[in-house]
């Protein structure tokens, strides 16, 4: 690794015939837990097939752990781990047996990868279950069951897609918790893809968000939150958009969510500006306070600045992402 | 009941619990637990009750990230783990690919049948210097005829058994992977699309070979053994049964090649199936009508059966069934193994690791 980075981008390309899906790309990532973020198309999966070395670039170089994503493709993958989005497994096995098979095939001896898939299994919370087979499994056993294949011989990257897909809130809270652990306990790094900003602001310390090809942001989350401006939040009863309108006549920045308003504090008057405004307006704030901007507002306002219209990160998702009909 | 230690909370001060075991065990005070408990007896003042503390549930699961420090082996052992996953299936679905008991049970059928040309030789050995020990002989024994038929004979084997098997075999090998995205699982992981593509053709081979060639070098050795032949029998007859094992080994490679193609192309195993003896046969019968009608036996080089069963003609040396030159029948061959290899590689190529 050069310069303490495990993966390493200059001027990575990407074309698919006449569509770009990398343009130039420039990263630098370090040792830790990093979210991946981006609208559907923007590059993601792209990206992590040229870090796995699986697609040829077009242009560029790029190194991940050392190693040449050109040349040394099957050394990256031997040394990394990937949780797919989707279903990878095959249900007419049991979970011992299939977390055994994924350790084969990247070369453990047979006893091996059984002793490693009892650990591993026991790690992500399917002791009792691992010799159950995988179609009677629910959403969260099967990712747990995919993480399991995933760290199997320990990986030094773990790339996980979509970790949280369709899982009920206890499943999910297990399965961040447990990727947390992964990074603190295991000393590797976690590469996370995910639309739901909340999973991402609680397992990574640092986004790399992507934008039509192009990296927009690698920078660590806390970071990011002091860049945004301050904001005021008021609930506003009683003629919302007529408040709206004379905040913005006002000169003042609004974003506006239904009958809540984030206002950006331009200066120490800016309250007392918002409460006089509303006065004038014949309109009721039933609520005033100041906002501290989550991961979520963050991405919005970023893609917002990017000409991207994404007004809420549910509109990424699919039923794929929410577990569509299925009870877990 | 409890242990007062296992009750005693962790978050207990160390005094506390010095205190509670002490009156517990230590007899120089001369008090009983009911005592304090009580207030009787001397030392009243200074004595602490053992309350009753809220019991800790323990821990049944604790999460401890285990690090591993093996070495993972070089590209023959993946490559031999996928090897041994497809074929070891067919005998314990435990631990291996999972085969339907009715594909397994079909297969050993299928297997047993085609030994049965050697219980007949040991039959005619059992009954030897009759008039139905030669009979035996002629339709069972070694020939030119019979081991052409035990590889390449319409009926029952490539009507009934070889196809059967192919399709029950083969079907699911790719389509599996693109149904259930276990495509994934591979190429996320030091396995090559070249390695993939191999070893699961030849998985596929073997379990045919193991069927069709196995079957047919038994059938042969088991001539030799039964009838006692020396070696001048061996010599004699050796260029036919290598030529028949040629043949043999064509059959599995074409069959292993176009079940493998039609596999790759869809997401179901029974597409693949079908579609398979939808090949075989319906080439075949499309091309005995033409014969019928026509009297013309070229459209044969469409059937894959009969270009390999004319080949095989050529290779054991018994006269042809089939008026066409024998070098369309090859290139036919050929043209079937480099179409089927080309889509296989093609379709293999398109297979996703991010999604299917």
């Amino acid at each position: 690794m050069d310069g303490g980075f495990v993966i390493e981008t200059r001027d990575l390309r990407k074309m698919y015939g006449p569509h770009l899906a990398l343009d130039d790309v420039d990263v630098q990532i370090p040792q830790g837990a990093i979210g991946i973020l981006g609208p559907n198309g923007a590059g993601k999966s792209t990206f992590f097939k040229c870090i796995l070395g699986l697609i040829t670039t077009t242009s560029g170089d790029g190194r991940v752990l050392g190693y040449d994503i050109k040349t040394e493709g099957d050394l990256i993958r031997s040394r990394i781990g990937y949780m797919p989005e989707y279903d990878s497994l095959d249900p007419d096995l049991n979970a011992i047996d299939q977390v055994r098979y994924a350790g084969e095939l990247l070369g453990m001896s047979p006893s091996a990868a059984m002793q490693r898939a009892h650990e591993v299994l026991e790690y992500v919370g399917l002791r009792d279950q691992r010799y159950r087979k995988i179609e009677s499994f629910s959403t969260g056993m099967k990712q747990a069951t995919k993480l399991a294949c995933a760290i199997v011989h320990d990986p030094e990257i773990l790339i996980c897609d979509e970790p949280t897909n369709g899982l009920d809130q206890r499943s999910r809270e297990f399965m961040l918790k447990t990727l947390r652990r992964t990074v603190d306990e295991g000393g590797g790094t976690v590469l996370m893809s995910s639309h739901v900003m909340d999973d991402v602001q609680e397992v990574c310390d640092r986004v790399v968000m992507i934008h039509q090809g192009n990296i927009v942001v690698n920078r660590p989350i806390s970071d990011l939150a002091n860049q945004i401006e301050k904001e005021v939040e008021a609930v506003i009863w009683g003629g919302a958009t007529k408040m709206e309108e004379a905040l913005i006549s006002h000169g003042l920045k609004v974003r506006r969510m239904g009958r809540v308003m984030r206002v950006t504090i331009e200066d120490e008057n800016t309250i007392e500006q918002i409460i006089s405004i509303a006065a004038k307006s014949e309109v009721q704030i039933r609520e005033l306070r100041e906002y501290e901007p989550d991961l979520e507002d963050i991405f919005l306002l970023i893609m917002d600045k990017l000409g991207a219209r994404v007004k809420g990160t549910s509109e990424l998702m699919t039923s794929e992402h929410t577990g569509g009909d299925r009870s877990v | 009941m409890f242990d007062e230690d296992e009750i005693v909370d962790d978050s207990l001060e160390p005094e506390t619990v010095q205190t509670a075991s002490k009156n517990e065990v230590d007899s120089e005070l001369g008090q009983t637990r009911m005592e304090v408990a009580y207030g009787a007896g001397d030392g009243d003042d200074d004595a602490k009750a053992v309350v009753a503390r809220k019991a800790s549930m323990g821990v049944l699961y604790e999460q401890i990230y285990r690090p591993w420090n093996g070495q993972l082996g070089p590209r023959w052992v993946r490559n031999y783990a996928i090897f041994r996953h497809h074929v070891y299936g067919i005998f314990s679905s435990k631990g291996h690919r999972h085969y339907n008991p009715f594909v397994r049970l079909s297969i050993l059928v299928i297997f047993l049948t085609s030994l049965t040309p050697i219980a007949m030789i040991f039959l005619s050995v059992t009954i030897s210097g009759g008039e139905g020990s030669d009979w035996l002989n002629r339709m069972w024994g070694v020939n030119r005829y019979n081991l052409w038929g035990q590889v390449l004979g319409y009926f029952p084997r490539n009507l009934c058994m070889w196809p059967l098997l192919t399709a029950l075999v083969v079907g699911g090998m790719i389509s599996d992977d693109r149904k259930n995205g276990t495509s994934a699982i591979y190429f996320s992981r030091p396995v090559t699309r070249t390695d993939y593509t191999a070893m699961k053709y030849l998985s596929s081979a073997v379990v045919l070979g193991f069927v069709i060639v196995f079957s047919y070098m038994l059938y042969y050795t088991s001539a030799i053994v039964f009838n006692g032949e020396g070696w001048a029998y061996l010599i004699d007859t050796l260029p036919m049964f290598l030529g028949g094992l040629l043949a043999g080994i064509l059959l599995v490679i074409t069959y292993t090649s176009i079940g493998m193609a039609l596999s790759s192309v869809s997401q179901s195993r029974f597409f693949a199936a079908i579609g398979f003896l939808a090949i075989i046969f319906g080439t075949k019968i499309v091309a005995l009508m033409i014969e019928l009608i026509f009297e013309t036996t070229i459209f044969y080089i469409l059937s894959p059966y009969d270009s390999l069963a004319h080949l095989g003609q050529w290779l054991i040396g018994i006269p042809a069934n089939y008026e066409h030159s024998l070098a369309l029948s090859i290139i036919s061959v050929i043209i079937y193994n480099a179409a089927s290899v080309g889509l296989l590689i093609t379709r293999v190529r398109s297979l996703e690791v991010t999604r299917e």
